[in-house]
C-alpha cells in the first residue's frame, strides 16, 4: 500500500519513536509523579525532559505549560470549554474542522456569542476588525487547512489580539512539526497540536500549550498531590492531566521531535511540497480533475481532488483497490469544503509524507487518472 | 548545614524548583514527601541545605509554589 493519508496520521511511524515507545514500556513502566520508589520518580524525570523538549521546540519558555493528552480534539475542548462563559464572545475561522466547529456550535447554543471570519480574506486584520466586539474574550482558528492546504497568518492574527487584549488559540493540528511555530513570538496563548501527526508520535497523544491560565477544567481527578484535598488545584501541568499520562506516547513524542531535528523541519516540507507540486503539475490539466490546494507561498503538502458529479468515496475505493490509501468525503470539515464549495462530492485528499517519493506520485496521478476514465 | 524539606505539591514543580536551585548552586534533590500529611496529602518534596530565604526567593522566581517548608 503507498500511504498518502499523513493528515489523518503520519506513517510509517519512524523506528526510533517506536524504539523509545518500547524502552518505555521496558525500562520506565510506572506511574510518574505518583509513587516515590526509584522506577516512578525516573519515569517522571524523562517526562519533564520530554515536556521541555516540547516547550523548547515550540517557543515556550515554560515546561510546565506543556500538557500531554488523548488528542488534539481534548486540547481545544479544554480551551474553547475551560475560557469561555456565558455572554462572552468568541471568533473562530470559516475552514475549521469540527474539533473546533462542533464545540463551538454547542458553546453557541449555551449563551455564547460566536462570530466567524472569511480565511480567504485578503487583508486579514481587516476581516478580523468586521466580526470583532467590545466583549470579545477569544479567537481559536485553524493554522493550517486539513482539506486545502491553507495556512493562515498566525502571526497577524496574533498581533491583532495583543494588541486588543484578546486571548488567541491555535489548531496546529496540520502544522506542528510541519511549519515552524514560535508560541511567544507569534502571541499565541493557547497552542492545541496533534502529536501523532507532524511529530510522528502514535495515535492517541495530543498537546495543549497554555501559556495563558484555564481558570475552569473540564476533568478532574487524582494528579499525585494534595491528595486529601477535594479541590483540583491550579497547579500545571497537572490542573489538567487527571488520570495516568500515556508515558509511551510520550517517549514517543520526545522520540518524534528528535527525528524532525535531525532531519530539519523545513527539509521535511520542502520534500513533502515538491511531491504535492508534482502531483498538481501531472494533474492540472486533466479537465476532469478539479484541485484544491492554496497557491501561497506558504502552504501544507495537503491537495485535495474532485472529480465533476462523481462521489469521492468511488475515486477513493478505486484508488485503494489500486493500492493508494487516501481520505475521501468531508474530512470532518464541513466548513472548508463549504467555503471551497465542494459539498456535493467531497473530496480525495492525498497528503503526502516524508518517506513518499516521486515514483509513486507518478503511479498515483496515473491511478488517478485511470480512475476518472473507469467512472 | 541548615536542611529543609520544602513541599510543592506536584511532582513537575518539584522537578522545576530542584532545576532552578541547582543552577544557582544549591543542593537540591526531588522526593516523595516522606510522611503524609493530613491537610496537604501527599505529594513531592525538594530537598534542599542552605539559606532558606534565599531558597525561597529562587524558587519564587522560578514561580514554583512552596505549600510548605518541613
Amino acid at each position: 500500500m503507498i500511504y498518502l493519508d499523513n493528515a489523518a496520521t503520519s506513517s510509517p511511524k519512524p523506528e526510533s519513536v517506536i524504539k523509545a515507545m518500547e524502552k518505555a514500556l521496558r525500562k520506565y513502566c510506572a506511574n510518574p509523579g505518583r509513587s516515590g520508589h526509584k522506577i516512578s520518580e525516573e519515569t517522571a524525570e524523562e517526562i519533564y525532559k520530554i515536556r521541555r523538549k516540547v516547550a523548547d521546540f515550540f517557543g515556550c519558555s515554560h515546561p510546565e505549560n506543556v500538557v500531554f493528552l488523548a488528542n488534539c480534539t481534548q486540547a481545544i475542548n479544554i480551551v474553547l470549554k475551560g475560557i469561555l462563559r456565558k455572554n462572552d464572545h468568541f471568533i473562530i475561522s470559516n475552514l475549521e474542522h469540527n474539533a473546533v466547529a462542533r464545540p463551538s456550535y454547542k458553546l453557541g447554543k449555551n449563551g455564547t456569542e460566536l462570530s466567524v471570519f472569511n480565511a480567504f480574506a485578503e487583508d486579514i486584520e481587516e476581516e478580523l476588525e468586521r466580526v470583532v466586539k467590545s466583549n470579545t474574550r477569544l479567537i481559536f482558528c485553524i493554522h493550517a487547512s486539513n482539506v486545502c492546504g491553507k495556512v493562515l497568518p498566525i502571526e497577524k492574527i496574533g498581533e491583532f489580539c495583543k494588541q486588543r487584549g484578546i486571548l488567541f488559540g491555535v489548531d496546529a493540528a496540520q502544522s506542528a512539526g510541519i511549519i515552524p511555530i514560535d508560541m511567544e513570538k507569534n502571541g499565541i496563548d493557547f497552542l492545541c497540536i496533534a502529536a501523532h501527526k507532524g511529530l510522528f508520535a502514535p495515535m492517541g497523544t495530543g498537546i495543549l500549550i497554555a501559556n495563558s491560565p484555564i481558570n475552569n477544567t473540564l476533568l478532574e481527578g487524582g494528579n499525585g498531590a494534595n491528595s486529601m484535598s477535594l479541590e483540583q488545584g491550579y497547579d500545571m501541568p497537572e490542573m489538567l492531566e487527571s488520570g495516568t499520562v500515556n508515558v509511551p506516547g510520550i517517549f514517543g513524542i520526545g522520540a518524534g521531535i528528535d527525528y524532525i531535528r535531525k532531519i530539519g523541519i523545513n527539509n521535511i516540507l520542502s520534500h513533502e511540497i515538491k511531491l504535492c507540486e508534482y502531483v498538481y503539475n501531472r494533474l492540472k490539466n486533466c479537465n476532469k480533475i478539479k484541485i484544491y490546494w492554496s497557491q501561497d507561498l506558504i502552504r501544507t503538502p495537503v491537495i485535495s481532488l474532485a472529480v465533476e458529479g462523481v462521489d469521492s468515496g468511488e475515486i477513493a475505493a478505486i484508488l485503494n483497490r489500486e493500492g493508494f490509501a487516501v481520505r475521501s468525503g468531508y474530512h470532518c470539515s464541513p466548513f472548508a469544503h463549504k467555503a471551497l464549495d465542494t459539498e456535493e462530492t467531497g473530496t480525495v485528499r492525498i497528503s503526502p509524507g516524508i518517506t513518499n517519493n516521486r515514483v509513486q506520485m507518478e503511479c498515483f496521478c496515473k491511478a488517478i487518472l485511470g480512475a476518472v476514465e473507469k467512472t | 548545614m541548615n536542611e529543609h524539606i520544602i513541599a510543592t505539591g506536584t511532582v513537575t514543580n518539584a522537578i522545576k524548583g530542584r532545576d532552578a536551585l541547582k543552577k544557582r548552586g544549591f543542593y537540591a534533590e526531588m522526593q516523595r514527601m516522606k510522611s503524609t500529611d493530613r491537610k496537604y496529602g501527599c505529594g513531592y518534596a525538594i530537598a534542599v541545605r542552605g539559606n532558606l530565604s534565599e531558597i525561597e526567593q529562587i524558587l519564587k522566581e522560578a514561580n514554583v509554589k512552596i505549600i510548605k517548608v518541613l
